[in-house]
């Protein structure tokens, strides 16, 4: 055995911290202005590129993959190198990852904003991005296991574990729910249809939080939180413990996003229990963070860093027990769909990730630099107001998101419906307003936090290649007969990687694939059949223009709802839905039997000023589309896309479904104009009102109307 | 003497299990009808919780009593004193004894008692004080384990604060042990060099403290209660899924507006609305303004919805007719039903006012559809408040007649 002499690599640490901070300002920023669009539905300029439907999609996927993204390759990349006390492996492939990932937040930025979206929330971006993603996914991980491989520490500590479960997991699940067939290099359809989208996107959506929001943090908590305490980690045990059980019992849980929707029972209900069991390998994490500073608690009140830690971990903590509750089926069924929804995840987001990002950047930052922080009063502050910002924003939306859910399902005695859906929007309004002056506290402080590191950059003078020296192992290491049975897999990173792999592919393979396999769990309606060339069009434009970002297409067997929006859904209405458009959120109302229900002139209006058809809508204004020619090059392409993903139209349909759009579309124009709206059958809106028409009447019921008339 | 109390205390829990385990054999029969009880389900959840908490807090004293602290000082005198907690475990298995002399002395009456079907939140009284003395004596013991817990920590939070190092002679301050570190069955700070292991990742090191208990039987909790979830709705299928909760929702909700309209003067319909006058017209003006204007105008000159003031009706324009349009809707047309939006007092409040739209001729009328309604027609209607409306009809329909011919 030789000491060996080596450096680390702070480059590429202090880049991505650079970046981490640059676009955490811009995704909180698009994130307030998407608040004060609630209230200010104005504020969307009447232009596309600012509409409320392309700017919630870029604010998700900014603060997801640009702040948090960036934010876990700085800490990994910093405590990576020093858990295994060598070199990344290759300061080319760092680069490359670092540009590249860089790279696709511009793309997905600019390409959110054009309209290009796949339309599934948190994995929108179109296929080539997708695959870019792959790339520089694969670069990182060969750079990190690089690395572990020229390790000089034999075994690897519990914060790797969750690198490589990150890893592994991460491509599982983009390359599974990114399956798309492209039809243009902007445009694709996605692999999977109706239900099994819809458990294959919440599968992804829920496990993006796990293994991209917290597994990779929780491997940050378990180098900082020990680091900048300087205490031991609380107990060896628990970390073995809590990691297995996460990362098995995690993968589970997705199917609790689609409570009471067209999903077999079965499947939701071990979507319940596995959110149940969930609780306290969440919280072993929590514990371990926490308990790590006893005897520290003296610091903790004296050292910024910590301060953020311990809210982080306390968020954490909150919000992985609020997850199960809001699981259960009876609690789901209040706050599915609305702001507290939003809370929750703020909770997580804010308080969690935000909150241990900041600290460990206060922490690498002045030591990087080899200087002390700018300011710790400014530190402070931001400590104190990011912390009023949370409470600010998480307050008001649990309170809205309680007081609409009772409000939708309130009847008078005679047993209509209390409010109508207008109504319980516009009580909203002081809630979104006070929730966007929490959210502006909140960018507040990060700004704050970007000029003190700054100034302390300024201050310091920056140590690139840091000196470090160890011991090199030697080949023939034995374990001890008294270590741990857990040691071995810990000197095995190549095995450790496959058993993750196994353990997380478990829970999605058993979901899944009896969905494609067992026809019972998708019983087939012969009356629904494949959307005419306009309405897909149509539905193409309801899909770019982020409409499903408000509105929900999933009406739940409760009275409340099908008095509101009619019989509640069925899962074979929804075979040719490539991708699914169930929605999460009903800023406004549902729209799964929106067909039928307006005249086609009304939808006419109301894309043109959503306020003269209901008066105090905070719907921003469509009105391009009433100005802009449809765009039928793809059809095509579409139609055949279409039938190769298995959706029966007669062969050859491709070469004449024009002549069916433009037929349809002529018939849609004169409906207008008898109401005197006069339109070319050419525009946007004449595809858009198709759709609209079309949703949910497959199956409707023949109207009361209709049997009167008998 | 540990031993003693160890195997006590595991007896005791044993002691405490019986009755249920007892309990669940006599109600076997009947188990798929209690599941579907939702107060038997509670009970039984509580009485399995407060189990938990027993084991639990067993476990804590557990390790109470094997704390060298506890060795040294206390139970030496719990000795000489004839074991307090012999005698508390004595009291606590005699509790649960009863709780079985209970099951069998009751058992007798309880033919007489589902004879007289006495039921409480849809038990028989039997079963449900059976629960409830169940849930008493659990209660009884987790007070008297807390107790015997609270007396531990006290007797050791008088413990020396100080001790004197050996080697230096110096005098240092021992941290106290808080309830939290109990709770976690945490190793004292001052001991953490005897579960340090010997890891060290660029500096940091790691200790092997126990999993806290709360947390280990806190996990094992969620276990059960998903298994038994799962059992609940997909093996016994005791529990309601979406489908038959909807369906019962509807029912129950069925009977209550029954209910409710049979003590309700709102029981109007399409068979018996009749026209309303005054201040119930000025009702129909708001609920109309409220939901009616983005479509049919303000004035009711109509825009996307047809005009309401003309004497041209798509659906015919009698009180009725109105009233069963805006109740049902006309799909195919875009008018969408209002019955579960609005009651049948407002449809008709609305249905009114409508009908003294007719002949107002506000600016910007929307042209005429349908076909001309006359009021004579309708049998039904036919008092004298229509006429003047008619006789107003009659010269718009000249108008309009003007306005085509422009």
């Amino acid at each position: 055995m030789e000491l060996e002499k080596f450096k680390y690599d702070n480059q590429i640490v202090k880049m991505f911290s650079i970046a981490t901070v640059l676009w955490g300002i811009v995704g909180m920023l698009v994130g307030v202005i998407v608040a004060i669009q609630m209230f200010v539905p104005a504020l969307s300029f009447d232009i596309p590129y600012t509409s409320f439907g392309r700017l919630r999609p870029l604010h998700t996927n900014a603060v997801i993959f640009a702040f948090v993204g960036n934010g876990i390759f700085m800490g990994v990349y910093y405590s990576l190198q020093r858990l295994v006390k060598a070199r990344m492996f290759s300061d080319m492939l760092g680069r490359i990852h670092f540009w590249g990932w860089q790279l696709i937040i511009v793309l997905a930025a600019l390409s959110l904003l054009m309209g290009y979206t796949t339309g599934k929330e948190y994995a929108e971006l179109e296929w080539p991005i997708d695959i870019l993603i792959t790339l520089v996914w694969v670069v990182f991980g060969w750079n990190m296991f690089g690395t572990i491989i020229k390790r000089r520490e034999r075994h690897l500590y519990v914060a790797i574990w969750f690198y490589i479960a990150t890893f592994v997991t991460v491509a599982m699940l983009h390359i599974t729910n990114s399956m798309e067939i492209p039809v243009s290099l902007t445009k694709s359809y996605s692999w999977y249809a109706g239900v099994q989208d819809a458990l294959v996107q919440w599968w992804y959506g829920h496990n993006a939080v796990a293994f991209f929001l917290t597994t990779p943090y929780l491997g940050l908590m378990y180098y900082f939180i020990p680091k900048a305490a300087n205490r031991p980690v609380y107990s060896y045990r628990l970390s073995i413990i809590h990691f297995w059980a996460l990362i098995f019992l995690y993968i589970w849980a997705g199917p609790h996003h689609l409570l009471y929707t067209a999903v077999p029972d079965w499947a939701q209900s071990l979507g319940v229990v596995f959110s149940v069991m969930l609780i306290a390998p969440s919280w072993g994490g929590m514990i371990n963070g926490l308990l790590t500073l006893r005897g520290a608690w003296d610091k903790v009140r004296e050292d910024v860093v910590l301060k953020f830690m311990v809210v982080a971990v306390t968020a954490y903590g909150m919000a992985t027990f609020e997850g199960p509750m809001l699981s259960l089926k009876s609690v789901s069924a209040i706050a599915h769909y609305t702001d507290w929804i939003v809370a929750h995840v703020h909770v997580g987001a804010l308080g969690w990730n935000g909150f241990l990002t900041f600290g460990i950047l206060y922490f690498l930052i002045p030591k990087m630099y080899r200087t002390k922080l700018y300011s710790q009063k400014l530190a402070n502050t931001h400590f104190w107001i990011g912390t009023l910002g949370i409470l600010i924003y998480a307050v008001p939306m649990y309170w809205a998101g309680f007081m609409q859910s009772s409000m939708w399902k309130d009847f008078t005695p005679e047993g209509q419906l209390k409010w109508q859906f207008l109504d319980t929007v516009t009580k909203m309004i002081p809630f979104y307003a006070a929730r966007s002056i929490g959210g502006t506290l909140y960018l507040v402080g990060a700004i704050i936090m970007a000029f003190n590191l700054y100034k302390t950059a300024k201050a310091g003078s920056f140590l690139a290649d840091e000196d470090a020296e160890a011991m090199a192992l030697t080949n023939n290491y034995k374990g001890h007969s008294t270590d741990h049975w857990h040691r071995w897999i810990e000197r095995k990173p190549i095995q450790l990687m496959i058993v993750s792999l196994v353990v997380v592919i478990i829970g999605g393979v058993i979901e899944i694939v009896p969905t494609f396999l067992v026809k019972s769990n998708i019983p087939t309606i012969a009356s629904v059949k494949p959307y005419t060339p306009l309405e897909l069009e149509g539905r193409d434009i309801y899909i770019r223009e982020g409409c499903y970002v408000c509105h929900s297409q999933m009406i739940r067997p409760f009275r409340s709802e099908t008095a509101r929006y009619g019989e509640y859904s069925k899962a074979g209405e929804f075979v040719y839905d490539h991708p699914f458009q169930w929605g999460s959120k009903r800023t406004g109302p549902d729209l799964a039997r929106e067909g039928g229900k307006y005249p086609d002139s009304w939808h006419y209006n109301h894309m043109l000023e959503p306020n003269s058809m209901s008066p105090g809508s905070i719907m921003p204004t469509y009105s391009w589309l009433l100005d802009d020619d449809l765009d039928v090059s793809t059809l095509k392409a579409k139609i055949k896309a279409m039938q190769t993903l298995g959706v029966p139209y007669p062969e050859g349909y491709a070469d004449i479904a024009e002549i069916d759009l433009n037929k349809q579309a002529e018939k849609i124009a004169a409906n207008l104009k008898k109401d005197g709206i006069e339109t070319s059958p050419k525009k946007e809106i004449i595809a858009m009102i198709a759709y609209l028409q079309r949703m949910g009447t497959d199956i409707k019921k023949t109207s009361v109307a209709d049997t009167l008339k008998k | 003497m540990n031993h003693t109390v160890k195997s006590k205390l595991k007896w005791l829990s044993c002691m405490l299990a019986l009755p249920a385990i007892t309990f669940a054999q006599d109600t076997e029969p009947a188990t798929s009808s209690y599941f579907s009880n939702p107060l038997f389900d509670t009970l039984v959840v509580a009485i399995l919780l407060l189990m938990i908490l027993i084991v639990a807090m067993s476990n804590v004293l557990k390790n109470l009593t094997q704390s060298e602290y506890f060795q040294k000082k206390y139970i030496t005198k719990l000795e000489d004193q004839s074991s307090n907690s012999t005698k508390i475990i004595a009291l606590l298995a005699m509790f649960s004894l009863m709780g079985e002399q209970l099951l069998a002395q009751t058992a007798v009456p309880v033919k007489a008692v589902v004879i007289d079907d006495w039921r409480i939140g849809g038990l028989d009284g039997f079963t449900f004080y059976f629960l409830i003395t169940l849930i008493v004596i659990e209660s009884i013991a987790i007070f008297i384990l807390f107790n015997l817990i609270k007396g531990f920590i006290k007797s050791d939070t008088i413990a020396v604060k100080t001790v004197v190092d050996k080697t230096t002679g110096e005098i240092k301050v021992v941290t106290k042990k808080t309830i939290i570190d109990k709770l976690n069955a945490s190793v004292d700070i001052e001991k953490e060099g005897e579960i340090m292991l010997d890891h060290d990742y660029d500096g940091i090191k790691e200790l092997d403290n126990n999993l806290p208990p709360w947390w280990k039987y806190g996990f094992y909790l969620t276990i059960l209660i998903g298994v038994i979830y799962l059992i609940n709705f997909h093996i016994l299928g005791t529990g309601d899924l979406q489908g038959e909760e909807y369906t019962k929702a509807m029912a129950q909700a069925k009977i209550e507006i029954e209910e409710f309209m049979k003590t309700s003067a709102n029981n109007v319909d399409e068979t018996n609305v009749k026209m309303l006058e005054g201040a119930e017209i000025t009702a129909g003006k708001e609920i109309y303004t409220a939901n009616c204007v983005a479509c049919h105008g303000k004035l009711g000159e109509g825009g996307v919805g047809p005009n309401l003031t003309d004497a041209y009706w798509i659906h015919s324009g009698g009180i009725a007719d109105i009233f069963k349009t805006i109740k049902y809707g006309w799909a195919d047309k875009g008018m969408k039903s209002w019955k579960e939006d609005l009651s049948p007092k407002q449809i008709a409040q609305i249905s009114s006012y409508i009908k003294t739209l007719a002949g107002t001729n506000p600016p910007n009328g929307k042209t005429p559809q349908g076909d001309i309604y006359s009021e004579s027609d309708n049998k039904i209607l036919s008092d004298s408040t229509f006429l003047v409306i008619d006789s107003l009809t009659l010269k718009k329909i000249k108008k309009d007649s003007l306005t085509i011919i422009k």
